[in-house]
């Protein structure tokens, strides 16, 4: 008598909890599949990127922190640069977030991040200042760089690192699978990304202190 | 600044190396890298430890194997002489780092990674090693950092231990790294695809267990970002987990590190055991709040949820013989005065809620005294489970018009509850709730296992949600007059009803005996349905007749014998079920004795006596502490070796139950509990107490000081 008793009374406690779910302090990162967060943010020259104006295009969100050593090894081995002229040649809309908070590693003025988009001869569609890492947070960001793929749809196809090998050995780029750049080119395919999320790594991403 | 005081170490550290044969040292900018061997002398074909021992920089941590969300593990490239094999680094116990919201898994301070080389049997010269190792160090920014250490080992026929404090090294390190667990795991998946990890260490106390997480040992299966509540309860060290970010099939074994603290003895104890968890596809975890939210519940949702149960305790098979006495009641008001049936509803909450109320104070009472409570305790009890299936045999009975309540039943309990009136109305409060609590156990986990974790106040409300949810239908049909209209007018009907519900009390009856039996085994059968027998006989004799004829009394006391039978059979029960208990040997998973005589007092004061060593050994089957002991260092090949070398009396004592004589012999001790460890060297006066967390090599170097056998 008593073992048919649980079935309904889990399926009541279920329906209970979903009504009654407490928000979690940190953003999940988004699901594969499921629409992408929408955000709006101001970039380096003072224009406003709404990523529901870009609908209809590819969209690759890139976290970056200049200090970061494994940002640092994508750029001076002109990995990163290389991956953005090529999207840029394939209609992809590249934008790099930088969502260091204020007085944290990897924060720049409008001024410093242009300048760093010129030394590193760097070729993003935009450098997206995020100082309280709106867009790091709705992305469920953990790292720098931490890349995203959003498709034509506004559907999220792609999170994870950049590549992979998790190192900050600049000789490790050429033995390691470039993620972004296959799901770029199986998106831009129709084709279904394969693996549409591994892991990231990187720098801590610099988020705002709790006390701030 | 800081780079050149590194290089100038570097430079410093290059011809110390030289030097030293035995520890090649590199000071980086925020780690001092070391690399040290347990042996001065390598014997060819022996296998032998390294270790890469880290010295991190005040406030910086380097990371585990599963670094959490960003960060990466230390990496060791070795460099062998010929047919030389490095095995795998093996990692101590991670602690976990909190960086603005993102977990990672890793160390402070210190960490010593060894890694075991098997040199091969036949090389020529000295044993040379060298290593490429490098490493993430974070505290708010990330370096990444490498350094090259070298280390060269004279070869010899026998091989040499390293020095003591070389050798030292390595034991503290080896305590660090988690033991294989000792019990088994499984793990399911809920619906949401969150899996639940189920450590099945059963027989644990709640109480004395904080801390408890489990490290994934990989990225992927689990996020790392969620908090993890796991619960201590019959089934062992449930730890609901959030999904991962891969994609991939869960694996058919989750693995992972599985930290906890003990409240020991004499003091906390952190424990570390490396877990593999089968994929159970016949487990699926319902989304309990813990799981689903990531997050602790708060008060008020505690409440709200506490208040939905209650309502939907309403539905239980083991409320729903309440609820048909409550709807024969209500029949037999239906066309009163609204006044009587609001007084009817309000006495029935009361009853609900004063019920609850003193569950509530004896929850807290209980756990003020022994410190554990687990919901629906009374009904562990075989006494208890026959009681209630005498009072639902005795209201079917009544509902089945077998008899009438008349004012002289009063006093007893379901005369009580039978009786009309506000009285009635309040003890059937009180009955639902006493059959309603175990019902609420698996049901009302969350809400139930978040009020007995909380402050008095907190148990308090949330319980006393919990009975306001239950009665709060009838209530609200007791004081809405529009709800009462639609009940039907008074008539025959109420008879046959009241009758028809006599059937579902009898199957409650049927089920409380099958409880019953779960607790006693057969036997209870024989006890319950012959002491029903009696009940219904003095039922019966009672209805014979009236008046104070001297017949009269004497029915009366054959009554009152038959049911005074009736109760005997609980006593008889108790008593049943004890010796079962401790026949069967108690918990699962109890303390064994495989080498060991159970402990004694005047066993221990014997053997004293006669000059022998003994070493005493109080456990307990829940004590975690207990048992890594015994698996590091009582009962290792060496440490039995030892033991029987030095003709040691090994006596062990089990606590488990908390047995007076070692009660007793702890008081005098001043002990509060187990693990406690007695080594009673010959001539000794008083018995040396060793530390409450064992060491192989303690226990050999104390059994090595005591005088050769006779």
């Amino acid at each position: 008598m008593s073992s048919f008793i649980v079935p309904r009374r889990t399926l009541l406690l279920g329906s209970a909890a979903a009504a009654v779910m407490p928000a979690i302090a940190f953003a999940d990162s988004p699901d594969i599949g499921k629409p992408a967060p929408l955000f709006t943010a101001v970039d380096s020259n003072g224009k406003t990127w709404s990523l529901a104006d870009l609908k209809g295009k590819v969209v690759v969100i890139e976290t970056t922190n200049d200090g970061c050593p494994y940002v640092r090894k994508h750029y001076s081995a002109r990995n990163m640069q290389d991956q953005q002229r090529e999207a840029a040649g394939q209609g992809v809309v590249w934008l790099t977030s930088a969502s260091s908070a204020k007085g944290e590693q990897g924060y720049v003025t409008a001024a410093q991040a242009n300048d760093l988009t010129k030394s590193r001869d760097a070729a993003p569609a935009a450098v997206l200042l995020d100082p309280q890492s709106k867009i790091a947070r709705a992305y469920g960001a953990t790292v720098t760089p931490h890349m995203y793929v959003i498709d034509a749809n506004g559907t999220l196809v792609y999170k994870g690192g950049i590549d992979s090998i998790p190192s900050a050995d600049v000789a490790d780029i050429p033995k390691a699978k470039q993620y972004v750049r296959v799901a770029l080119r199986e998106v831009l395919a129709g084709r279904q990304v394969a693996e549409a999320s591994t892991r990231p790594y990187g720098c801590t991403l610099k988020y705002p202190r709790a006390s701030s | 600044m800081k780079r050149l005081f590194a290089l100038l170490l570097a430079l410093i550290a290059a011809p110390a190396f030289a030097q030293s044969p035995s520890s090649a040292v590199v000071q980086t900018e925020n780690v001092r890298a070391e690399l040290l061997a347990d042996v001065s002398a390598v014997k060819l074909g022996e296998p032998f430890w390294v270790a890469l021992r880290q010295t991190i920089r005040p406030k910086w941590h380097t990371y585990w194997k599963n670094p959490g969300e960003s960060g990466l593990p230390t990496e060791i490239a070795w460099k062998l002489p010929e047919g030389a094999k490095a095995g795998p680094i093996v990692w101590p116990r991670p602690h976990l780092f909190d960086i603005g919201g993102i977990i990672n898994y890793g160390f402070k301070d210190e960490a010593v990674l060894m890694v075991q080389i098997t040199p091969s049997a036949k090389a020529a010269g000295d044993f040379k090693l060298a290593a490429e190792a490098n490493w993430l160090v974070c505290e708010d920014v990330c370096i990444p950092e490498d350094a090259k250490l070298a280390l060269t080992l004279p070869v010899t026929a026998t091989g040499a231990p390293a020095s003591p404090a070389t050798r030292a090294i390595f034991d503290k390190a080896r305590q660090q790294v988690p033991m294989p667990s000792p019990w088994p795991a499984k793990y399911g998946v809920a619906k949401s695809g969150d899996p639940t990890v189920i450590v099945e260490a059963k027989g644990l106390k709640a109480d004395t267990i904080r801390d408890v997480y489990f490290f994934p040992a990989d990225w992927g299966p689990v996020a790392s970002m969620a908090k993890q509540n796991a619960v201590i309860g019959a089934e062992g060290i449930r730890i609901p987990l959030r999904r991962g970010d891969a994609k991939a099939a869960m694996p058919a074994e989750l693995m992972g590190t599985l930290v906890l603290t003990e409240k020991a003895a004499g003091g906390d104890v952190q424990q570390a055991f490396d877990v593999a968890a089968k994929l159970d596809p016949a487990f699926v975890p319902t989304s309990s709040l813990a799981a689903a939210g990531g997050e602790q519940l708060s008060l008020v949702e505690a409440l709200l949820f506490a208040l939905l149960g209650g309502l939907i305790l309403n539905l239980m098979p083991c409320v729903f013989p309440v609820l048909a006495m409550k709807a024969a009641a209500f029949a037999r008001l239906a066309g009163h005065e609204r006044s009587a049936m609001r007084r009817d509803g309000v006495a029935y909450t009361l009853g609900v809620l004063v019920s609850f109320a003193a569950m509530a104070a004896l929850v807290i009472a209980i756990r003020a005294s022994v410190g554990e409570v687990t919901w629906g305790f009374q009904f562990q009890s075989p006494v208890f489970s026959l009681l209630i299936a005498y009072l639902f045999f005795v209201v079917g009975l009544n509902l089945s018009g077998v008899f009438e309540f008349s004012s002289r039943f009063a006093g007893i309990g379901q005369g009580l509850v039978a009786r009309g009136g506000t009285t009635g109305a309040f003890f059937t409060g009180v009955l639902a709730v006493i059959v309603a609590t175990p019902c609420t156990v698996p049901f009302m986990a969350a809400a139930v296992g978040f009020a007995l974790s909380q402050p008095a106040p907190e148990t308090m409300a949330v319980l006393l949600a919990l009975g306001l949810g239950l009665a709060l239908p009838y209530l609200l049909l007791a004081i809405t007059p529009a709800l009462q209209r639609l009940m039907p007018r008074p008539g025959p009907w109420m008879d046959r009803l009241r009758q028809f519900l006599a059937f579902p009390m009898y199957a409650s009856t049927v089920w409380m005996i099958w409880v019953l039996t779960q607790q006693t085994g057969p036997d209870g059968v024989i006890y319950a349905l012959g002491g029903m027998i009696l009940i219904a006989f003095a039922i019966w004799l009672l209805r014979l007749g009236s008046g104070a004829s001297a017949a009269t009394w004497m029915r009366r006391g054959l009554a009152a014998v038959a049911v005074l039978l009736a109760f005997a059979a609980a006593l008889k029960l108790e008593d049943g079920s004890a010796t079962a208990a401790s026949a069967s040997g108690g918990p699962a998973g109890g303390v064994t004795f495989d080498g060991w005589e159970r402990f004694s007092r005047e066993r221990m004061n014997q053997a004293v006596a006669e000059g022998k060593p003994v070493f005493v050994d109080f456990t307990a089957a829940w004590c975690i502490t207990c048992l890594v002991n015994e698996r590091v260092a009582l009962e290792t090949p060496a440490t039995r070796h030892a033991f029987e070398q030095a003709g040691v009396v090994k006596l062990k004592g089990d606590w488990t139950n908390r047995d007076p004589e070692i009660t007793s012999l702890l008081k005098e001790l001043s002990r509060a509990g187990v693990p406690l460890y007695l080594l009673w060297v010959p001539g000794a006066a008083q018995p040396k107490i060793l530390p409450q967390v064992l060491t192989e090599s303690l226990i050999l170097s104390e059994l090595a000081e005591i005088p050769a056998k006779r």
